[in-house]
This record gives C-alpha cells, structure tokens and sequence, in this order.
C-alpha cells in the first residue's frame, strides 16, 4: 500500500509539473488578452494635468533601465517625490547591465514590465506592436521640442519620449589644451591634430583616449555624421540613398573625414598605447586629473568626467572640429526614449504615463546627467554653455514609407553605424597595424553600403 | 478495476512506470530548455529575421551565404591555435596527473591549486587575464623581474602575431586542473600491484608511464582529447571578454554573435551554429575512426594491431607451411 502512495505522489508531482509548463504558456495568452482592451485607451501624455488627473490610480510598475548607477540613489528619490503626488503608484526599476543587447530579446516575449527605454532596433513600423501612443507628435510639440520628438514618432504618432537630449562634441582637459600651447579651440580637422600633437609634444598626458576595450565608446564616433556635413537630412537621405557616401569629399567634410581624424591620430600615436586595454571607469579620473587630453564622447559624458576628481573646472566641451563653410555644427539627437508596454493593464498605462510626464517635466533628470531637457523653454546644460555660435542640427525624419530605412540598410551592410561602431573600430584596427589606408576601407565601405542599398530597392 | 491494480502492480509495468517517472524530470528539462530551442533555431535558419518584426522564408540561401562569406571560414582558422592549446593542456594535465598519483608532499594542496582556476566563471578569467595582459601589469613585471625590456615585450593582445596564443593561454590555464584531476582518477584505478611488478622488473619512471599508465588510461584520454577538440572549434568567452574579438582574435562564435546582435541578422547567425554543429559532428567522428584504428577503444584493440597481428599470424603460418612441405 504505501508503494502505491509512493507511485501516486511520483504521479501527481509530474503531473504538477506538466501543468506548471503549462502555465507558462498560457500566461502569454492572458497577455494577448489585454492586448485587446487596448483598443479602447486613449489616453495622451498632453491630457493629464501631473498632481491633479488619476491621483486615486493604483498600480506597481516595473521599469527596465540602463541606468544601473542611480538605481539606488537618484530614481529611489524620483519614485518618494513622485509617490507625494500619487501615493498609489508602486515602482520597481530593474537594471539591466548590457542593456542595448539584452532588451531587444525581453521585448520579444512581450512580458518584460511597464516602461522601458526603447532601444534602437525596434523599427519605426514596429513601435505601435510594442508601446503604447503616448501623442500625437502636434500636440506634444506644443510643450516638448517636436523635433526631438522624431526618433520614435511614427505617422505623425509619438511611442518614446527622451529622456534626455545629448548634443555631439568632445569632452577634453581645458588645462591639457592650455599647457601644451593650444590657445583657440580648433575647428577644423587640421587643427585638432596639430593641438593634439602638441599635448603629445608636452608629454604629460595621452592626447585622445578611445576607449576602445570598452567598445561601446567606439560607437561615439559615427554621432558625428550629420554634424559633419552640416545636413539635417544627411542621416536620412543623404546616407541612405547618397551614392557612395563615404567616399573622401577632399575639403575635410564628410564622414571621411570624421573617421580619418581617428585614422590619423592612431596612425600618428596621439592616442593611448594599447587600445585593447583601456579602461572606461578608471578613464574618468585620468581626464580629470589631466592625464588625458581629450575624448570623442557625447555631451552626456560630459558630467562623469568633471565629477570624476577634484579638477571638475578644467573640464569643458567642444564642438566636433569639422567646419562646413567655416559654420561648426553640433548633432543634437535623443537619448534613451521612454516607452510603455501595450500589454500592460490599463492601469499600469495610465500610472506609467503620468510618471514618465513627471520624469520628463518634473524630475530634472537631463539636466543631472548633463543633457538638454526635451521641454521647450528648460535651460541649456553647463556643457554646452560654449557653444556659442555653433549651430545645433536636429536630424530630419525619414520621408513617408522610407522609416526603416535606415536601419534595413544598416544592418545588411553590417556597418553597424550608431549600433555597434563596426567603421571606427575597425580604422583603429588599421591604423593601429598600418594593414589598409582611410582609401582602402572607405572603398571597401562603400561597396558594402552600396550592395545593401541595392537589396533594399536603393538605385 | 481490480485486472488494472493488478495489471499496474505488475513487475513489468512497474519497471516500465518508475523509469518514466523518474526519466520524467530531466527529460522534460532537456527537452525545454535544448531540444525546443534547438528546434526553433534550426527554423531561424531559414527565414530573413531579425529578433523582432517579420519574417521572411529564404529557404538555403543562409547557408549559402555561410558558405560564401569569407570571413566565417576565416574564424574558423583560429581555432587552430586552440586546438594546439588543446594539446598542450592535456600534455601538461597528464604530467602533473602522474606526478601527483604517486606519493607526492602536499600533494592533496597542489591538486587544488591547480584545479582551483577551473571553478572560476569564464567571464572572470577574462577580466582577470585582461588586467593580467595589460601593458605594464602583471605579465610585463614578473617578466620585467626576469631580466627582459618592458620595451622589448610585445603588447599581448595587440600584437596580431602573438595576440591569439595570448588568448589561447587563458583557456590553457582554465581547463589543465579539471583535465589533470580526470587524469588522476583514472590513474588511481590502477592496479597498485603491476607497478611493484614493473619495479622488480627493472622498470624506470618513464617505462611505468608509458608500457601501464598509458594503455591503462587511454580512453579517458582520448575522451578528453575529443571533447577539447571540439571544444576548440566552438572558443567563444575568452575571446569575447578578453578582446572583444577584435584586432583579429574574433572567433566563429564571435563573428556569429556580431552578425545576430549587431546586424539582427539571426537566420545567418542560425545557420551559422547549424553548419557548425554539423562540423563538429564529422571532427568527433574522424577522431573516434581515427583512434579506434590506432588506439583502440575500451575493451576493444586497435584495429591496426589486430590487422598487424592477423599479417603476423597468417605469415608465420605461411612459414610453418613451407617447412612442412
């Protein structure tokens, strides 16, 4: 008899098991489900008065965030401010460490939490299959830059708001400049590299540190594009459909001409010794200190560097030096946009609303990370305060029908521009081995370019 | 209902139900968490996708451009270097294995040491082995004790010549303590008498290894050898945590993970993992052919001794013939 007790739990634990598998499956269904009753939510970010609307709404939000260094600190006071206003709104953050790879893969399952930063790899088309609308981009651009608005607006529908806006210089050691004799910011390309040999001459610091172990930071250097042809609708049109866009266009514009600057400075030795072991963390410090003179990295990085040490006045922020008829421009573009999760209850949708138009008008997030606030009228970052008469450029939006674009063609040719830093990883590659000229793999990025274009209807 | 207690407590049947029940749970894990994913993999690489959006059925054309692409086969070179590793590994695994079977002080200490590195988590090694190889760290200063030049030291991962043996290394380093403490078990088993037999034979150090340790313990060895040969086709963390696979060192894994999460190409990056399963399937099969002819496999002998000895045999038969006659 107790055998057969024994063989009857053995049962009904396998059994327990196949339909807690089950489960599994059923649950994105239920998912499915609420997909439906989104229908009926209309709801836009330009409608709710922050404090006064849905202040009774209970909800716990999860929110998936890059930011794994102000979890604890900066977003734990985000959340008590907000709950003063909304009381009933619970908000765990998650932070996710390769975040620009692991959330492209949590997204497919549809069942990763309420709002989350969206990444780059979701296709314009796509936006509405995953996030909620948050507006039409009219209407939000009364308050916000509509501009701004672009990187995730879809016909005129607007699924991510920035959470901050970068502007595209290069962040450097005043002091460094200074010491070794560089009196005037330079402009062009040529002068860069004369004031970086200069500090190389001066012999106290590295002059340009890529960054390059880090990986990412080789990423930085294909955000100079547009600022280098000084063309909002270069990103768009002009690389999309422009033939053979890398091609050197000899006056010291263009994306050549961005990438021969890393180019030359490896090739001259004006940067750090051993790319394949840089540092990233104990880069901030270095800078501060002024053993480092300059790196190509957005206005984001901008605050990390002068809270790095004790020199946090030497550190300031240039603009990219390429002239375009003698005007410098500087790419301004989106950072990491909010989105909200269409699988959410609706609920969740309107607490998660009402907090990413806090963390946007209220939190004065942008500003403690260095960038340009999306709502119109906010004031400039310190980073910028130079900037003087350079001219910000906004990316235009890709024409009706053409939204994807960009990316298509990016990701055929495996050039992997503001994704991966495919071109500048490998010019430093070559620079660094002296194995091919800026010739060679401008040549051999154009031919890649160009067959993706074809595959993508591109005469 | 009373046929059915019966039928169901019936030996036969029992056996037949303890064995479902109890195979239930790992099968069930292995089927969730490999063979449905495998199976889905094996659909990717078929399709134009990326991780998100549609998808388009291209049927072959993946694995042709596999086929046509030059830098997979490329990768695919590298993993040379590993497979030398490889040998190396089991060369010095074997070494300290038989040093440490036989009465050694603080044996029990040194067999922790140096299985200690395989505990560590592969993405630690790389960390560690990035600092370990950082231009005037640790390699370049205990060198630098040594009486070289800091100036006339490579740059360890930077030198195209010298950066994958570099690489290579750290999975030397990882892998030579587990394969070393395999080695020993092996050993221990042994018989404790054929040695003392050998020793009044007038058998040295080397004879004993080579004439009982050898031919007593060559299936575990060739077990290692092939899994570290297939081992080597696959490097994947090394690479990827030490150098990010750049400036040369971007192995097949490396270069399949570019194209899946930089590129979104993951039916190319299917296809990829597909042909090299497929390569790795034929390597291990020309390996066991490869052993089973000269080595021999468990109880079995080697085919070619028993062919030399079947020649011997039918010679000397010939021989007694022709004497007869």
């Amino acid at each position: 008899m107790r055998k057969n007790v024994k063989r009857l739990l053995a049962l009904t634990l396998t059994g327990a098991m196949t339909l807690s598998l089950a489960g599994c499956g059923s649950k994105d269904e239920g998912g499915g489900d609420s997909k439906k009753d989104d229908e009926e939510f209309s709801l836009t970010m330009d409608q709710i008065k922050l404090g006064e609307d849905y202040t009774d709404v209970k909800a716990d939000l999860k929110f998936l965030t890059h930011k794994t260094d102000v979890i604890d600190t900066t977003f734990k006071e985000y959340i008590s401010e907000f709950q003063k206003l909304y009381p009933n709104i619970n908000i765990e953050y998650e932070g996710i460490t390769d975040y620009s790879n692991d959330i492209t893969t949590r997204l497919s399952t549809g069942d990763w939490g309420d709002i989350c930063m969206i990444p780059t790899t979701v296709d314009k088309d796509e936006l509405g299959t995953y996030f909620v609308k948050l507006g039409d981009q009219s209407k939000l651009g009364e308050t916000y830059v509509s501009d701004w608005l672009n990187n995730f607006t879809y016909q005129g529908t607007v699924y991510g708001v920035p959470s901050m806006v970068n502007a595209q210089g290069i962040v450097y050691n005043k002091k460094v400049f200074e010491e070794a004799g560089v009196t005037e910011v330079p402009k062009t390309p040529e002068d860069f590299l004369a004031a970086l040999k200069k500090i190389k001459d001066n012999k106290k610091a590295t002059p340009l540190y890529t960054n390059f172990a880090a990986d990412w930071t080789m990423n930085a250097w294909d955000a100079y594009l547009s600022a280098s042809t000084g063309d909002a609708d270069f990103m768009n049109s002009g690389l999309t459909k422009g033939k053979e866009p890398f091609t050197d266009r000899g006056d010291g514009t263009g994306p050549f001409a961005v990438y021969n600057i890393l180019y030359e400075a490896v090739k001259q030795g004006l940067t750090e010794e051993d790319p394949t072991t840089t540092d990233w963390e104990g880069s901030k410090p270095m800078i501060n200190k002024g053993e480092i003179g300059c790196m190509v990295l957005g206005s984001w990085a901008f605050v990390q560097m002068r809270d790095a040490g004790d020199n946090g006045d030497d550190i300031a922020y240039m603009p990219f030096p390429i002239s375009v008829n003698g005007k410098q421009y500087a790419s301004v573009g989106p950072d990491y946009c909010y989105g909200i999760n269409t699988n959410s209850s609706k609920d969740q949708k309107i607490a998660a609303m009402c907090y990413v138009k806090w963390l946007v008008e209220e939190s004065g997030f942008a500003g403690g990370e260095g960038g340009l606030s999306v709502v119109q009228g906010d004031a400039l970052p310190d980073a910028l305060a130079s900037f003087g008469d350079v001219e910000l450029l906004v990316d235009n939006p890709a024409p009706e029908g053409e939204e994807n674009l960009f990316n298509d063609i990016n990701n055929d040719s495996e050039l992997g521009i503001n994704v991966s830093g495919v071109i500048p990883k490998a010019v430093l590659e070559a620079a660094t081995q002296k194995s091919a000229t800026m010739e060679d793999l401008s040549k051999e990025w154009n031919e890649k370019w160009t067959t993706a274009q074809q595959n993508n209807g591109v005469e | 209902m009373r046929n059915f207690i019966k039928w169901i407590t019936s030996a036969k049947v029992n056996k037949v139900l303890c064995i479902i029940t109890f195979m239930f749970v790992p099968l069930a894990l292995l089927t969730v968490f490999t063979y449905i994913p495998f199976g889905k993999m094996v659909g990717f690489s078929f399709y134009d996708m990326k991780y998100i959006g549609d998808k388009e059925f291209v049927g072959m054309q993946n694995y042709a451009e596999v086929f046509s692409r030059d830098d997979c086969f490329k990768a695919l070179k590298l993993s040379l270097y590993y497979i030398v590793a490889s040998f190396v590994q089991l060369g010095l695994a074997l070494y300290f294995a038989t040093l440490l079977s036989f009465k050694t002080k603080v044996g029990g200490l040194f067999k922790g040491l140096m299985f200690f590195p395989y505990l560590v988590c592969g993405i630690a090694v790389g960390f560690i082995f990035k600092f370990f190889y950082t231009r005037g760290f640790v390699l370049d200063t205990v060198l630098q004790w040594c009486g070289f030049n800091l100036d006339n030291l490579p740059y360890w991962l930077k030198d195209t010549s010298i950066n994958n043996i570099s690489v290579a290394a750290t999975s030397v380093w990882r892998y030579m303590g587990q394969n070393m403490v395999l080695f020993i078990g092996a050993i221990m088993s042994v018989d404790a008498e054929m040695y003392e037999a050998a020793a009044i034979d007038g058998a040295g150090g080397w004879q004993k290894f080579r004439y009982i340790i050898f031919p007593s313990i060559s299936t575990i060895i060739v077990l290692n050898l092939i899994l570290a040969i297939t081992g080597s086709l696959s490097v994947f963390e090394p690479p990827y945590v030490i150098t990010g696979g750049n400036f040369g060192t971007g192995t097949y894994f490396v270069i399949m993970d570019r194209l899946a999460h930089s590129s979104q190409k993951v039916g190319l990056a299917s296809a990829m993992a597909i042909v090299l399963l497929i390569i790795i399937l034929i390597a291990t099969l020309l390996q066991k052919l490869f052993f089973r002819y000269f080595i021999g496999e468990g109880d079995q002998e080697a085919i070619r001794a028993v062919r030399k000895r079947k020649k011997r045999e039918a010679l000397a038969a010939a021989g007694n013939g022709g004497v007869q006659s």
